[in-house]
This record gives C-alpha cells, structure tokens and sequence, in this order.
C-alpha cells in the first residue's frame, strides 16, 4: 500500500520538475507549462492529505477537494489570460523566447 | 497491488513532466503535458479522489491542452532553432532542483504518520454528491468569487487577442 | 443571512457597477467621461454602504471577517482604486476604456475580499482575483511593446509565485488540517518541519505582492511598461493588500513560529526568512535606483526598497512594530500613488517619463512641481512629512524589540543613499529649465487629485495620531496584541 510519504515525494518532483521548467527554458510557452506542473503538485498534494487525514466522520477531507476544485478553474483562467498575452506579445514582436524580451532594460 | 498501480502511474506522471521541460518541439512538449496529466488524474483515483481525478482530465487534458496547442498552432511554432545552451544556467538549475528535492525528502521524511497507509473510510461513498454538497453548502461564496474571475478573464481574453480594426 | 449580505454590500455594489460600465461600454465605447462617472458614482455607493452600514462580525467560518481594522483597509484600498480610475481617464488607450475601468473594479473587489478575510483558501482567490486583472491591465496597451512585455513579465513572475503560494498552503494545510487561521493557530510545540517548509514557501509567494527579493524582478519592468494608472494600482493598492494580509497571516494563524532574526541569536521561524529578504530588498531597491533614467522605474526601485522596510517591521513582530507597518504601508501607498498621478500629468504633457521630461516642471506648473516635492520628500523620510514619521515610528519600534538592531543600521544607512535619488529627480523638475516647448494639457481632475493627495500626506505628517489612532486601537490590533503576548 502506498503511504502518505510516497504521495508527497511525487507532489515535490512534479514541482521540482515544473520549477526546472520555469527557470531554465526559454520558450515562454514551455515556461508555462513548466508553471502547470507546479500547480498541478500543489493539488497532488492537497488531495493526498485530504484522503490520509479523514474527518471524524470518515469521510475524506473534503474541504480539500473543493479547494483543488478551486485551483483548477483559477488555473484554466490563468492559463486563458497567459495565452491571451502571449498573442499580444507575438503580434507586436514575433517572438516567445524570453531573451527577445529587451524593449524595457535596466 | 495498489502499491504496483502507484508507481506505475507515478513514473508515468514525473517522465512525461520531464518531458515536457526537455523536449524541444512546443508540441511534444504539450503531449508530454496530457500525458503527465493523465497520469495525475490515475493518481487521484488511487486516493479515491473520483470527481477530482474527472475534473483533472476534463479541464486539464481537455480544454488547457486544446488552447495549448491552438496557440501553438496560431503562432507557428516549429522546433526551437538551437540556441546556444547556458551550461552554467542548467548545472545551477540542477543544484537547485537537487537542493529542493533533499530538503523536501528530509522535512517528508520527518513528517509523523507519514508512513502510515491510507485509514479507511466509508466504503461506497458518492464522492461526487460529497464535493457538491460542501461546493454549494460551504463554499458558496468562494464559488460566485470564481465566477466573477472567469468573467474577468474572458474580458481579458476577448480584449488582449482581438485585431483592432482601423 | 442578511448580515453577511451587507457585509459584502460594497464589493457587491462594485460588481454591479463594473457589470453597468461594460454595458456602457458595449452602447456607447465613446462616452469616455460618462464611463468615468459612472465608475466613481458606483465607488462612492460603495465607500457609503461600508461607512454608513458599517458591520462587524465572522461569516462563513472566518471567510469573511470584519472588524474596524479590515473596513479601515477596504476603505483605504477603494479610495487608492478610485485615484487610479481617475488617472485612468489620461493614460489609458481609448480603446476599450470601458473594459479597462470594469477590470481596475475587479481588481478592487478582489483587494477589499482580501482585507476582510481569515481563510487561506479565500486569500488565495482573492490574491487572484487581485492580480488576474491586472496582468490584463499591465499588457493593455496592446500596440505598445512595453506594454505587452510587462504585462508577460508581470503574469510569469506573478503565476510563479502563486504556484509558490498554493505549494505552501498546500503543506500548511497538510499539518493543521484546516484553511482557517485561526485554526491553524491552534497547533502549538515545536513547528513541524513540513510547516516551516510551508511557511517558506508561503512567504516567497507574497513576495511577489509587496514586490521585495526574490520576486521583485518584474516591478521596474511593470511600473515602466505597463499604462501609468495601472502601476498606480500596482504600486500603491496591490502593496497596501499584500501587507496587510501577510501580516494578518503571520500574527494571527502563524504567530507561534516567529522565530527570531536577532544578530547571533537565531531562532528558526518565519522571521529569519523575512530579515535576509528585507535585508535584500533594502539593500538592492536604493543601489539599482541610483542610476535609473527613467522616473518609473526609480519608482520602482525605490518601492522594492520601502518593500524591504516594511518586512522589518513585520520581523520584530511586535504589536508595536505592526501597527508601524500598517501605519507605514497606507502612508507610502498614499504618496506612491501621488507620485504617480504627477507621472501620468508629465506623461501627458511632454510623452515620457524620463527625468529630461521633468526639467521646467517648476515653470510650467508650479503646483505640480510643489506636490512632487511633497511626495518625494516624504519617500525620502524628512520631517515633517508624513513618510518620516512612518520611517521613525517603524525604525524605533523594530529597535525598542531590542533584537534587530543589525537590519535598522542597514536601513538608515540605505535610507540616506534614497536621498540623493530623489533629489536628483526635484533637481530636474525644480532647477534644470525646459529644453522644448510643452504642450499645457487641462487634466483638471488628475491634478485636483495629486493635490489632494499632496496634503493628505502633509497633513497626516503634522498629525500621524489621525490614523495610528484608529490602527493601534481597533479591537483586530488588540487581538494581534493578544497573539503575539500569548506567545
């Protein structure tokens, strides 16, 4: 049987792995990508602890659920919005690559 | 067996979320995505997460992915030309990840009862019935917030990607 | 019931009132000023129904909480969003207009939910409900570059930090089991380490809001890209939302773990964190605002330093030092946002907001000029504006603890080092003549509200009273007082 341990060294991977993503590609949409696996960790671990620690009741923590119910729709918003921009950006410079991005310099 | 079941969908999910970080067509890269979604999804119904593990892929697999890779189609992007690779940005991405992941394995690794194995609950529960009610009962006004978000990005969407006409 | 209902009654009333601009918006996109009214005329509503109808109470199991500090806080963030509707109408595109105020309104919304709430699960929508409008504002200017770039840069930074936040939240919720604060104040021992990994992450996450190390990359970037009434929101009410909800985190669900930051007398917990990224934030803001061109972007570097202050006083921890913090953050909030109504006037009339753009400023509109002066010399901290009180009471209080001399030596020194930053930019404004004509623009509204402002903070630097009065004795302060007492 897999214990809760098991569930939270996959969540810190997947995190880690999506972290990676963010800080080391170059394509913005790869980027974002990189960004979904790291909420998708979150969830990961919030419905692990919602099945490991059950109410009194023994129901699953539900609460918990509802809260992932809730990422997952703030992330498609996110994602739809992130998108959106990328167009805007594509169309004023032809570019995702986060080292064209120069027009504002220190 | 459902220890078997684990790991399988487990290194399913973390290869294909490697995947995605080195593959270098954005397309691959957004196959790679569904699958380590999907997999994610396997993982919830092992912690009897049903209407998560739906929801997961309805959302995640369907509708993210689908503007994914329409985006992806809308700009054209083909295969990254190679860039010249920073080795000294991976090395030092590589000693954060390893960092990150000790320091997550010692602080789980402390974690009282974290090797306990799942409790039991009800057997036969309607999972979904369950959300819903604590959806509507408790999280209600969370709920109408998440409308007005939805609202807010649709205005967005509609107002950042639209060609103005002149 | 119906209690909560007029709990809620001014976000709600600003919703109507952004769903009523869209519509005018749709009828009539042209009617810029009726658009305009119609926003102030819904913000006013809401500011009477908070004042007049003024409840308080616990909803919801802590996902709405009112008490007086909270509705002082949605009070102080409706005029701040207002401010920005007002410069809205000289800065933005016109296309649209009616789009941009409707999202300035949500973001509002979303920034009172988050002053009136204990419950991690309603901060996290609510910090989105902030934000997600205004990476959508930041990037509104679409045919400008700048602004596409600094609306990505806001919306990658900002997602990375979120990812960041719900990580943390997520391990917070593992161990108490429960979102409400007040709940998970109830663990006590030793912190577990799962928590502190939580807290960490947490506080990483909010570093993004109040824009301090490591997540202050995208203000300098953001502040100049993006349309000028935007970065005011950004600069002023997004902080003014982040620090009081991180404080509210940090003393009320997570005051048991403070830790402290003392020179040689470490002790893990959250305060250690916030005193390197304090010491970060103060130390990098006033060094790269030395040689900014731009008077966006000194902004700023300057606003990441003030970040930096403030978590000084949130390291000490004391009721004393947070009331300085909240006293500190609406001061600044305040000036920061009349520091961007003159930019935007500048902006208006010469087309950039570069230091050369404010040479003759003196000349052309002395007034203008004047109100500059205030609001630098109040970023500055020299008596007997109210930014030198904000600075001595945060400093004095942060030092009376007795543990983090070490961080206020670092801020006074990088504080002098502030100086001489502004008093370039009002050698600029004040001494330097005009190299080319400028076109006198009528901003009439604008300017009456820069002015305003400008004696707001003259005015709250001869009396500070008026408002730590009302910060130090709410009853929210004393409970804070309580928490940090108990420990």
């Amino acid at each position: 049987m897999p214990t809760l341990a098991h569930y939270l060294y996959v969540s810190g991977a997947l995190f880690s792995i999506g972290l990676l993503g963010v800080l080391l590609r170059r394509n913005i949409l790869i980027i974002f990508m990189g960004l979904e696996l790291m909420l998708n960790a979150a969830n990961l671990s919030l419905v692990a602890f919602s099945r490991f620690h059950p109410g009194l009741d023994g129901l699953p923590g539900y609460n918990a659920q509802v809260l992932v119910f809730f990422i997952i729709t703030v992330a498609a918003a996110e994602v739809a919005v992130g998108l959106a921009i990328i167009v805007a950006l594509f169309r004023a410079k032809q570019t995702v690559h986060v080292e064209d991005l120069d027009t504002l310099k220190f | 067996m459902s220890l078997a079941l684990f790991w399988i969908f487990a290194i399913l999910t973390l290869l294909f979320a490697v995947g995605v970080v080195v593959f270098r067509s954005p397309v691959s890269s957004a196959m790679s995505l569904v699958m380590s979604f999907v997999g994610l999804a396997a993982l919830f119904v092992t912690l009897d997460a049903f209407f998560i593990a739906v929801v997961q892929v309805l959302v995640y697999a369907g509708a993210v992915m689908v503007l994914f890779l329409f985006i992806i189609m809308l700009l054209d992007l083909r295969t990254e030309e190679r860039r010249p690779v920073k080795l000294a940005a991976w090395a030092g991405g590589g000693i954060v990840l390893a960092g990150f992941l000790v320091a997550i394995a010692r602080v789980i690794s402390s974690l009282p009862g974290a090797t306990n194995t799942k409790p039991e609950i009800l057997p036969g529960l309607n999972d979904v019935a369950q959300v819903g009610v604590a959806l509507f009962r408790n999280f209600n006004l969370p709920f109408q917030i998440i409308g007005v978000l939805l609202l807010v990005a649709t205005i967005g969407v509609v107002v950042l990607s639209r060609r103005e006409l002149k | 019931m119906t209690n909560l209902l007029i709990a809620l009654a001014p976000e709600a009333f600003l919703v109507i009132t952004a769903l009523v601009v869209l519509g005018i918006g749709v009828s009539a996109p042209k009617a810029r000023g009726a658009i305009t009214a119609a926003t102030l005329l819904g913000g006013l509503v809401a500011a009477a129904a908070l004042l007049l109808h003024p409840v308080d109470g616990n909803f919801l199991h802590g996902m709405v909480v009112l008490n007086p500090l909270a509705r002082l806080f949605k009070l102080v963030l409706l005029g701040l969003g207002l401010v920005s509707v007002v410069f809205a109408a000289e800065s933005f595109p016109k296309l649209h207009f009616a789009e941009a105020l409707a999202l300035l309104l949500f973001s509002m919304v979303g920034m009172m939910l988050l002053a009136g709430t204990e419950d991690l699960l309603m901060i996290f929508l609510a910090l989105e409900l902030t934000s997600l409008p205004l990476y959508i504002l930041a990037a509104f200017a679409k045919e400008s570059r700048a602004s596409a770039e600094a609306g990505l840069k806001y919306f990658l930074i900002g997602s990375v930090a979120a990812a960041f936040l719900l990580y943390g939240l997520s391990l917070i919720y593992g161990v108490a089991g429960s979102t409400n604060l007040r709940v998970i104040a109830k663990l006590s021992g030793d912190p577990d380490p799962l928590l502190i990994a939580g807290i960490a992450l947490t506080l990483l996450g909010f570093a993004f809001k109040i824009a301090v190390v490591p997540f202050q990359l995208w203000a300098p970037d953001v502040y100049e890209g993006a349309p000028t009434a935007a970065a005011a929101l950004i600069a002023s009410g997004s902080k003014v939302a982040g620090v009081f909800i991180l404080t509210k985190i940090l003393t009320l669900g997570l005051g048991h773990w403070t830790g402290t930051a003392g020179w040689g007398q470490f002790a893990p917990g959250w305060a250690p964190v916030l005193a390197l990224m304090a010491a970060a934030s103060v130390v990098l803001g006033n060094v790269a605002a030395l040689v900014q061109s731009n008077v966006k972007r000194l902004l700023a570097y300057s606003a990441i330093a003030h970040g930096g202050y403030l978590l000084i006083g949130l390291c000490a921890a004391d009721a004393p030092s947070l009331t300085a913090v909240l006293f500190y953050v609406i001061i600044y909030a305040l000036t920061t946002a009349g520091a961007f109504g003159v930019v935007v006037i500048v902006e208006k009339q010469r087309g950039g907001s570069h230091l050369e753009d404010f040479e003759g400023l003196g000349k052309s509109s002395p007034v203008l000029a004047l109100c500059l002066l205030v609001f630098l010399i109040s970023l500055a901290g020299i008596p007997p504006l109210a930014g030198f009180f904000g600075k001595f009471y945060l400093f004095t209080s942060a030092l009376a603890n007795g543990r983090h001399l070490w961080l206020v030596i670092l801020a006074v020194a990088m504080n002098a080092v502030s100086l001489y930053y502004y008093l370039i930019v009002l050698k600029h404004a004040l001494v330097l003549p005009a190299p080319k004509e400028t076109v006198p623009t009528a901003a009439p509204a604008s300017k009456f509200l820069v002015v305003l402002l400008a004696l707001a903070v003259l005015a709250l630097g001869l009396a500070p009273n008026a408002l730590i009065g009302p910060l130090s004795n709410g009853q929210t302060v004393k409970n804070i007082i309580i928490n940090t007492l108990q420990k």
